[in-house]
């Protein structure tokens, strides 16, 4: 018994030592981006991959917490102001594949390499309107008609949800923003952001296309997606490299595939990411409009970054229509 | 012990039996019983007490409980009285209860309730067709139904029984003596099987608290005490570790003062029926026959329906998140054999390997316990049992704490996982092991060692026999909620290493339900095979020891 006990505890050992030295990747993408990311690395870099997947904020503190010993090797993806505060947990890696990406995505000493421009999108179930105009702009969405009915990922938790509060506090005067935000419902997980508009719970996610055109490309008609009028926000998302990771060259070679034009196509038709290089169309692919007919309201990343703390500060004192707080 | 003792191998197997659940059930519990108290900066417990989330999610799940305990006993000792008392039809269905219960994986039921009257759901969509809104079953609604309807089946294995060997006679006398039959029911037959009812209540009361499947999924914005803990671990990673500890220190402490208040009521409440006349069920006919098969038939088709959801989702052809009903397709089933099959190796392997230790450590413990005791024995019974009052989640943080480095670092590996299952089922071999041991008389094996044979030849060729069937039925339960399990697992496993229940569990957050019925189906699959093959075949009896 005593052996056998011994023998079996052995085995597992040894089954868990086999595969040790495969990269890691910690994600916080959905499962059918990360399969298509495991098949492109596997066929270019002919390497297996682990997974595992979280919030961007939960698995870079994870990630922080393991520094002494690390146990994953990439960090794919989130913005450039959510990883920034992690900067001494990661390590840059100029990827020959950055050749291919406009220098404004590029971040300095290419800390983080961009792997997708993510747009954010107002989704909207048309089924939940009950009478209430669908909505062209921001300013539509501070009417309090709407109160209650818009769900957005927690800016605390999710770089999406950042994203998004920190650009409406840049566009909108201060009178809009607070009657907006009033409005909002705050969810601590951000897949249950498209997940809620597309079941009906609420009429309006805000959340980036790549999460509300696969309810759109999914045949669900009472789906529509709105670019506000006023401009909408984008910004890249990064993978980037652990600090000692424990694959070594495996994990850089692992970010090249993750990087390639085949890994991006390869997102874009699977997850609908829109790609960070220049050499892919997107209308080739998918029913998306391309980015220049797209109106874009630009946002200093820098800056956001910077101001994370004092800004979600405010944020958290501003009275809002959701109880998840 | 005396001199001779020590040369039986049986004082030397205590030992080890002892060292081993010392470091692997006392020391990760020690180790967050201090870690909240000696944490980083201030005490976990002053933390919480400021922490206002963290208070309503205890608030909440202390309600919580109470209503599914409620909602379960409702439901549970009815049916098990009628099914006790009287044959009527369909009631064949009814005795497969305790099998849905084991072979539905929570993680599976949260899911299927969400297809069904999720806020896309099939009967939500087909209702708003008609100008009829349901409640969102996000949070308290889907917490209550979903839960009550899968526990109501502990408090009905919980008390049939009790209210099978009930007595007829006393019924009958109290009637004679002038006593209206309702009421002669409620006086006399009540407080006989009121210790089987609380019982079992409380057990389900228990298992609210510690459940992590079903209130994560359908608890969204609901804190909750299981899925706070959840997040602390992640969160906080293994060298922080004051909230998580905090946390799941509280709900050790929930779970310990339910199993001391059990303890009491057993002992304060027994009536020993002598020689006791069960009834014998009375046919029931007519239009009372026919409410009691629909109002039991209803039940048990409930409990059924994450079974056929789950089959019919896993044929049905979808496009990223959206479910294109009534359009059939293999494709998912391919996904979980030729594309994706890792998680069904894993989950093989791993609850394979589990299942071995667990039924081998548990049934040489369990003889150790009855047959030959000795100072060590009661010790080792006790802490054997404490993981009975541990959740998935606070086993997992325990594990993941404890064994993150020093002196034996598992973290990241395969062993971790096998270890959270071989602690978290243990006990149910325990149980199992004693039950039937207690019935094999001592002589047999005194005749034996007198014939010459030595002590552990004994144990393997006449003990181990006689306890066969125990053993057999005590693997299948082990199998059974190996494989199933999710809460521990989800907190300890590493890249790569995804088990089904993990694996179903993150298609359903990215919202892929089609994919993840198929790999559910295939899971009740995994689950149900040996049980089937060991009840037809090996004619194994899975509730010997109840």
């Amino acid at each position: 018994m005593k052996k056998l006990a011994a023998t079996t505890l052995l085995l597992a050992g040894l089954a868990a030592g086999a595969n040790a030295a495969d990269p890691v990747i910690y994600t916080t993408n959905p499962v059918p981006a990360v399969e298509a990311a495991q098949a492109v690395i596997k066929e270019k870099a002919g390497l297996t991959t682990g997974i595992i997947t979280g919030g961007s904020g939960v698995l870079l503190r994870r990630i922080e917490a393991e520094k002494a010993a690390p146990q994953g090797d990439v960090f794919w993806s989130s913005s450039a102001n959510t990883m920034g505060a992690f900067k001494d947990v990661l390590e840059p890696y100029s990827s020959p594949e950055l050749a291919n990406v406009p220098a404004d995505l590029r971040v300095a000493d290419d800390y983080f390499q961009p792997a997708n421009l993510h747009v954010v999108t107002v989704m909207v179930n048309t089924d939940q309107l009950d009478g209430t105009p669908a909505p062209a702009d921001w300013k539509d969405l501070a009417d309090p008609a709407w109160k209650g009915r818009i769900i957005l990922p927690d800016p605390a938790n999710s770089s999406t949800g950042y994203t998004i509060v920190w650009g409406l506090s840049k566009l909108l005067d201060e009178a809009t923003y607070k009657a907006l935000v009033g409005n909002l419902v705050v969810s601590s997980s951000s897949s249950a952001v498209p997940k809620g508009v597309a079941m009906g719970e609420y009429a309006v996610g805000l959340t980036f296309e790549t999460n509300s055109y696969s309810y759109v490309d999914g045949g669900q008609t009472e789906i529509a997606i709105v670019y506000p009028s006023s401009g909408t926000f984008t910004t890249p998302e990064y993978s980037a490299l652990v600090k000692g990771a424990p694959a070594g060259d495996d994990a850089k070679k692992a970010i090249d595939a993750l990087l390639s034009k085949e890994a991006q196509t390869e997102l874009l038709k699977v997850a609908f990411r829109r790609p960070s290089r220049t050499d892919i169309k997107v209308s080739d692919y998918v029913k998306l409009p391309e980015l220049s007919s797209i109106k874009v309201f630009k946002i200093d990343e820098e800056e956001a970054a910077r101001s994370r703390d004092a800004f979600l500060a405010e944020w958290a004192a501003l009275p809002k229509a959701g109880s998840s707080e | 012990m005396n001199h001779s003792a020590l040369r039986t191998p049986w004082p030397w197997l205590s030992a080890l039996a002892l060292a081993l659940l010392g470091v692997f059930v006392l020391y990760p519990l020690l180790y967050i019983f201090t870690a909240s108290f000696a944490g980083e900066g201030r005490s976990g417990w002053l933390q919480l007490l400021e922490d206002r989330r963290s208070l309503e999610a205890i608030g909440n799940t202390l309600v919580l409980a109470c209503v599914v305990t409620l909602f379960a006993t409702l439901i549970g000792v009815p049916l098990a009285y009628v099914s006790a008392r009287y044959r009527f039809r369909g009631k064949l269905f009814i005795t497969l209860l305790p099998l849905i219960t084991l072979v539905i994986p929570e993680v599976v039921t949260a899911q299927t309730w969400l297809m069904i009257l999720g806020n896309n759901g099939v009967i939500t969509r087909f209702l708003k067709g008609y100008g009829i809104l349901i409640p969102s079953f996000y949070g308290w609604f889907g917490l209550i139904t979903s839960m009550s309807f899968i526990y109501y089946t502990y408090v009905y294995i919980g008390t049939v029984a009790a209210i099978g060997k009930f007595d007829a006679q006393l019924e009958e006398a109290a009637q004679s003596l002038g006593t209206p039959p309702v009421r002669a029911r409620l006086h006399v037959m009540l407080p006989v099987i009121r210790p089987a009812i609380l019982a079992s209540a409380l057990l389900v009361f228990t298992m609210v608290v510690g459940n992590f499947a079903i209130s994560t999924i359908l608890g969204h914005n609901l804190p909750l005490l299981s899925v706070a803990i959840y997040q602390a671990a992640v969160a906080e990673g293994a060298t922080n570790l004051t909230m998580q500890s905090t946390l799941a220190s509280t709900s050790v402490l929930i779970v310990m003062a339910v199993l001391f208040v059990n303890r009491r009521i057993i002992a304060k409440g027994r009536y020993e029926i002598v020689q006791g006349r069960g009834a014998k069920p009375q046919p029931l006919k007519g239009p009372q026959g026919l409410l009691v098969s629909a109002a039991a038939g209803i039940v048990v088709a409930v409990s059924l329906l994450p079974l056929v959801t789950i089959a019919v989702g896993a044929f049905t052809v979808s496009r990223g998140p959206v479910m294109r009903w009534g359009e059939w397709t293999l494709d998912n089933m391919a996904r979980v054999f030729i594309t994706a099959p890792g998680p069904l190796v894993n989950s093989i392997v791993y609850a394979g390997i589990a299942t071995v230790i667990s039924v081998c450590f548990s049934t040489l413990v369990s003889y150790l316990v009855v047959k030959k005791p000795n100072l060590m024995t009661p010790v080792i019974d006790y802490v054997s049992a404490i993981p009975l009052a541990l959740s998935g989640t606070v086993l997992g943080v325990g594990l993941l704490a404890s064994f993150n480095g020093g002196f034996l670092a598992l973290t990241g590996t395969s062993t971790i996982i096998v270890l959270a299952y071989v602690v978290r089922r243990m006990p149910f071999g325990m149980r199992n092991g004693q039950a039937i041991l207690h019935n094999i008389p001592n002589s047999i094996e005194e005749a034996s060692i007198s014939l010459g044979s030595p002590p552990l030849r004994t144990f393997l060729r006449v003990v181990l026999p006689m306890m066969l069937p125990a053993v057999a039925s005590a693997a299948i339960l082990t199998w059974t909620t190996t494989v199933s399990e999710l809460s521990a697992s989800l907190l300890v496993y590493s890249g790569g290493r995804e088990t089904l229940p993990i694996q179903i569990f993150r298609l359903i957050d990215s919202g892929l339900m089609a994919y993840a019925s198929a790999y559910g189906l295939v899971l009740v699959a995994v689950i149900l095979v040996p049980v089937v093959v060991a009840t037809t075949v090996f004619k194994v009896d899975l509730f010997a020891s109840k």
